[in-house]
């Protein structure tokens, strides 16, 4: 990781009398589009609130763009923004005076905060829904409009905390193509959901909460490109794996299926020669489609 | 030069203008408390009964500065058969807790019910700035409700002054401490106890209903109990009476004591005692409230 970290805990641990929700948790996240993932309960939403300084740790720190969470919470909440999960829209006033009303809670004058929010709001596809009430709003339409709120101060950081719970497909595609553009708006991201297909198609950077601890943090391409190829064969699966562990590859048999992992040479030209060698017959070939569900899944086994 | 109008797609515009974080937050939320109690950017039917209850409190003064008016052109030596400062806040303190009794719910609840307290936590705000300007927004307007009316009647009275508008002005300036005590006194009585009812009830209509109980329900079961003199100590009891403190202040503020007919002055308590008991009411609520909403944001 080349440049400084938006976001870092050091031995971060939050417990709510005996159920203790975080434990040990490290990280330093770069700036980007940072998917947070984990089961629910996972620890996602509580590691957010202590970000945002709603929630203290019971051990150790955590800081947001430099600042202690804590201790320089409104220095934090100055520079962020928050979509949460849960719903947190008035329903008896229209978007267009929600999304100003929440800019000038960012501290924007109020002119500025008017046309921040008429832009943020046709940014988000709400141009001509803004002066209707919220209460009418589609499931959709109310997302966007927690997007918008969360990002009309145009901050350095924007938290969202399951950005496409409830949507159809039509809108979950929408929404994601929103938050793939915040990046380009000089928007630093931090995602937090339960659907890893989301966080794949969406960040750069991937912190993986399990049972309250880190399970992995790292680029999305590290964690998903393993370098394994996918062989299946046509003969004696068991004789091109002794080829190949000889070779000094990881082999895993699942009947004709081998998994072929090396460190220390070209993973397809080791099962080209164990092949030749054995005289095996091969049927497919190819690089292990990894996904980040097999990574979650290898993790939360381990 | 070309006739040809050209657009331009200009994408998303970073904010680099002023930013007035803490500052910019409170005063934002105390615009919007104001904005709320009078159903301001809200649906018709939320600015019913808040300007309704404004008209009530404002007209009669309206009527008694009119009615002097035609009393100085057809019968100047005449005394005005209305009262003056000190009576007129029995007119607007009843009309003040039926608007609290609405205000209160309205400035609390539905931030919670709706969950947009968890905006307020992502802004520059602490639990503390929130609750306290809220509680600034209805002091203010219930203020607002006591003085508009009183400043009317004390202009109109001066206009009308067969010594001119400037002497009297200045003859009833003693009144001007008074009648900014006397606000004060039903601002303290009425605003933290609706916010304290508003903290713990979730629904408006409930915390009204409540709010409303404890004042009159309250009042009249004292006023029974103080009445029962055969049980000891039953004269105690008038310390229940909620919404009879303030005006038993008002009188003492206004020279009025002796024709009091509060529940306290029939058990015989000194005014003090009534002006202790609205403090104590206010700052328990105060503490409560904030020490609630330090668990919420």
């Amino acid at each position: 990781m080349s440049e400084a970290p938006i976001l870092t805990a050091r031995d971060l641990g939050l417990a709510y009398g005996s159920i203790v929700a975080l434990h040990g948790v490290e990280f330093d996240l770069p700036p980007g589009r940072i998917g947070l993932v984990g089961a629910n309960g996972a620890g996602k939403t509580t590691l957010i609130k202590i970000l945002l300084g709603i929630l203290k740790p019971t051990v150790g720190s955590a800081t947001v763009l430099n600042f202690d969470a804590t201790s320089d919470m409104l220095d934090v909440r100055s520079r962020i923004g928050y979509m949460p999960e849960s719903d947190c829209l008035p329903l008896d006033i229209t978007a267009a005076d929600f999304v100003v009303y929440t800019a000038g809670l960012a501290g924007l004058p109020a002119n500025a905060a008017r046309q921040r929010a008429s832009d943020v709001l046709t940014l988000v596809g709400l141009e001509e829904e803004r002066f209707r009430p919220i209460e009418g709003f589609s499931t959709g339409m109310k997302q966007r409009t927690k997007l918008a709120q969360a990002i009309v101060h145009d901050p350095e950081l924007v938290f969202l905390d399951e950005p496409t719970a409830g949507l159809d497909p039509a809108g979950r595609e929408e929404m994601l193509e929103l938050i793939s553009r915040l990046g380009g708006f000089g928007i630093n991201v931090l995602v937090s959901s339960h659907v890893l297909g989301d966080i794949e198609r969406t960040c750069d950077w991937v912190l993986m909460l399990d049972g309250g601890r880190v399970l992995r943090s790292g680029p999305l391409s590290h964690l998903v490109d393993a370098d394994v190829v996918a062989v299946e064969v046509i003969g004696d699966a068991d004789r091109v794996a002794q080829h190949l562990v000889a070779a000094g590859a990881a082999v895993d048999v699942t009947g004709p299926r081998l998994l072929v992992s090396t460190t220390i040479d070209d993973p397809f030209r080791l099962v080209r020669d164990a092949l030749a060698e054995t005289g095996t017959g091969m049927r497919s070939m190819g690089p292990k489609a990894t996904t980040l569900e097999d990574v979650f899944l290898e993790g939360s086994e381990s | 030069m070309t006739d040809k109008g050209v657009v331009y797609d200009l994408g998303y515009v970073p904010y680099e203008g002023e930013r007035r974080a803490r500052r910019g937050a409170i005063a934002t939320t105390y615009r919007d408390g104001i904005y709320r109690v009078f159903g301001i950017r809200r649906r018709a039917r939320k600015k019913i009964l808040p300007w309704s209850l404004i008209v009530l409190a404002i007209l009669p003064a309206t009527v008694f500065v009119g009615f002097a008016f035609l009393l100085s052109t057809f019968s100047p030596e005449a005394d005005s058969p209305f009262g003056g400062h000190g009576e007129y806040f029995s007119i607007t303190g009843g009309v003040v807790l039926l608007f609290v009794a609405l205000a209160g719910p309205e400035l609390l609840i539905p931030d919670r019910r709706e969950g947009v307290l968890s905006i307020y936590s992502s802004r520059p705000l602490t639990p503390d700035d929130y609750i306290g300007t809220r509680a600034a927004s209805l002091l203010t307007v219930v203020a607002g409700f006591m003085l508009i009316p009183q400043v009317l009647m004390y202009i109109g009275f001066a206009a009308l002054s067969s010594s001119g508008f400037f002497s009297a002005l200045l003859d009833n300036a003693d009144e001007i401490p008074k009648i900014l005590a006397a606000t004060v006194v039903y601002a303290l009585a009425a605003a933290p106890l609706a916010l304290l009812i508003s903290t713990v009830a979730s629904r408006k209509a409930a915390a009204t209903g409540i709010y409303l109980g404890v004042l009159f329900v309250g009042t009249g079961l004292a006023a029974a109990l103080v009445e029962a003199t055969s049980v000891p100590g039953s004269r105690y009891a008038a310390l229940l009476s909620i919404g009879d403190h303030p005006d038993f202040v008002r009188d003492w503020i206004f020279g009025l004591t002796g024709s009091s007919e509060t529940v306290m002055a029939s058990a015989g308590f000194d005014p003090w005692v009534s002006l202790a008991v609205i403090a104590a009411v206010a700052v328990a609520s105060s503490i409560f409230v904030v020490w609630r909403y330090r668990r919420l944001m």
